[in-house]
């Protein structure tokens, strides 16, 4: 490129950049005064002022998802967790009169589920919202990129027989891999049917899942296991929110070896085991 | 030194000295995220952590440097993660969630002095997230080098070096994919 005609470019740069149709600002300045209320004095210490605002962080993006689907929003005091694999559910109290669940905490790991087990009495089931799909995706890829990528061994499911290959496959860093497999609908192909998602977790990819009509404990292949019936709000994050879904399924979450599995389907709880024990390494 | 009384009355709890600080660069910031994201809400969310994040790190920042370049560099890395995540699925319920969904713009916007600016942003989302960056805080941001080089945390001969890279770039894309401005920019 010549001088002269990088001049021209750096002179129509700077006019778009005058003439450039920016959306209005929005009064950051008070909606950020607002999630620092009260103001706290930096030098106490990270830990007061930042916390909060995690919650809030978290907070802001699910009222205004459950304000529209007409669930109720969750105050976020947590009484306990389960723990399968890097996947934390928290259990949050917004009732007076939580149902804690049967199961003992373990050491924190990564990815967070928090839970809300807000009332005995089943959770509102919203109104049915068109919502983007697992389809909606980035980082997609193939099965033999994910084996030559992947940290951990590709493992699909053997069940139902007839079941074959993903018909999408998403491979994503959020400090620690997650593959995302993706069965459609063959009745209808923008549909997803089943997806499975494989993690290996690290510390930070934490997650929030609220809302749940149920969340059990059952097992796969003899080890802890945890079914949740949706629909729900997922929420994982890696110190910045990066992903908010309605699953209008159901998920059953169990760890092997170092990898932590979530099965999400519209099917039941023996047919997500069988499933779920049926993984065979991809050949 | 630029708002370096403000920083120190913030450092010290003063909510009203905070909330001017993020007052007077909170367009910049909306702006450049917009830039670089092309969605205003998922821009507010990261400009709202921007100004989060830097009353965090306000006791580590040094007042004597300008603030700006300072909470451009902690926007330019949040939108980074933004882009490179499933980030995008925040945007999209959003906008299932509102009323009235941005939509393309209009006929009449394509037709004024606008088209060009979206044009050519247009080519530039085509670039890398690096090249994008060097040429927004420049061109659109009116960025002088030396706060660029600042944000950029890189030296101001690395700025000019990398701006021309990304001009370059950009020339190419501007002459396969929008030959329009190219003419523009002959006529």
């Amino acid at each position: 490129m010549t001088e002269g005609q990088m001049h021209n470019l750096e002179t129509q740069l700077r006019a778009a950049g005058r003439a450039f149709p920016y959306p209005p600002t929005p009064d950051i300045a008070r909606a950020v005064s607002e999630r620092l209320q009260p103001i706290p004095s930096p030098r106490r210490g990270v830990t007061p002022a930042w916390r909060p605002a995690l919650s809030l962080t978290i907070g802001l993006v699910l009222i205004v998802l459950l304000g529209a689907l007409a669930i109720p929003p969750v105050r976020a005091q947590i009484l306990e967790f389960l723990q399968i694999g890097v996947i934390r559910i928290l259990l949050v109290e917004p009732t007076p009169t939580p149902t804690p669940l049967p199961f003992t905490p373990t050491a924190p790991a990564g990815v967070i589920d928090l839970a809300s087990t807000s009332t005995p009495t089943p959770t509102p089931r919203p109104t049915p919202t068109p919502l983007p799909s697992l389809l909606d995706l980035g980082g997609e890829t193939d099965l033999e990129r994910v084996q030559r990528q992947a940290d951990f061994p590709v493992r699909l499911p053997a069940y139902p027989p007839d079941l074959g290959r993903p018909d999408r496959v998403f491979l994503q860093d959020l400090e620690g891999q997650v593959l995302v497999m993706v069965w459609l609908d063959p009745q209808q192909p923008g549909q997803v049917w089943l997806s499975l998602h494989e993690y290996v977790g690290e510390r930070n990819l934490t997650g929030a899942k609220v809302g749940p009509e149920t969340v059990d404990t059952t097992t796969v292949d003899g080890q802890p296991a945890v079914w949740a019936v949706g629909p729900y709000l997922l929420e994982l994050r890696n110190g910045d929110y990066d992903l908010v879904r309605l699953i209008e399924g159901n998920v059953l979450i169990w760890e092997e070896g170092d990898v932590t599995y979530r099965l999400e389907t519209d099917l039941s709880l023996e047919e997500a085991v069988r499933i779920a024990e049926s993984l065979r390494p991809l050949n | 030194m630029e708002g370096s009384e403000q920083i120190r009355r913030a450092r010290q709890g003063e909510g009203a000295a905070w909330e001017a600080l993020v007052r007077e660069h909170q367009q910049a910031v909306f702006r450049f995220a917009y830039l670089l994201l092309g969605d205003p809400d998922q821009a507010e969310d990261v400009a709202q952590e921007t100004f989060l994040r830097a009353f965090r790190a306000l006791d580590r920042f040094d007042p004597q440097r300008p603030f700006r370049p300072w909470v451009l560099s902690i926007a330019a890395n949040l939108a980074r993660n933004q882009r490179r995540s499933a980030g995008r699925y925040i945007a999209a319920l959003r906008r299932l969630v509102k009323e009235a969904p941005a939509g393309p713009a209009s006929l009449e916007a394509l037709a004024s002095q606008h088209w060009e600016a979206q044009a050519l942003w247009g080519a530039v989302r085509q670039l890398g997230f690096d090249d994008q960056q060097v040429i927004y805080y420049r061109f659109f941001l009116d960025l002088p080098v030396a706060e660029t080089a600042q944000a950029l945390g890189v030296a101001e001969g690395t700025v000019k070096s990398r701006l021309s890279r990304a001009l370059e770039r950009l020339r190419i894309v501007i002459a396969r994919h929008y030959p329009a401005l190219q003419e523009g920019r002959q006529a």
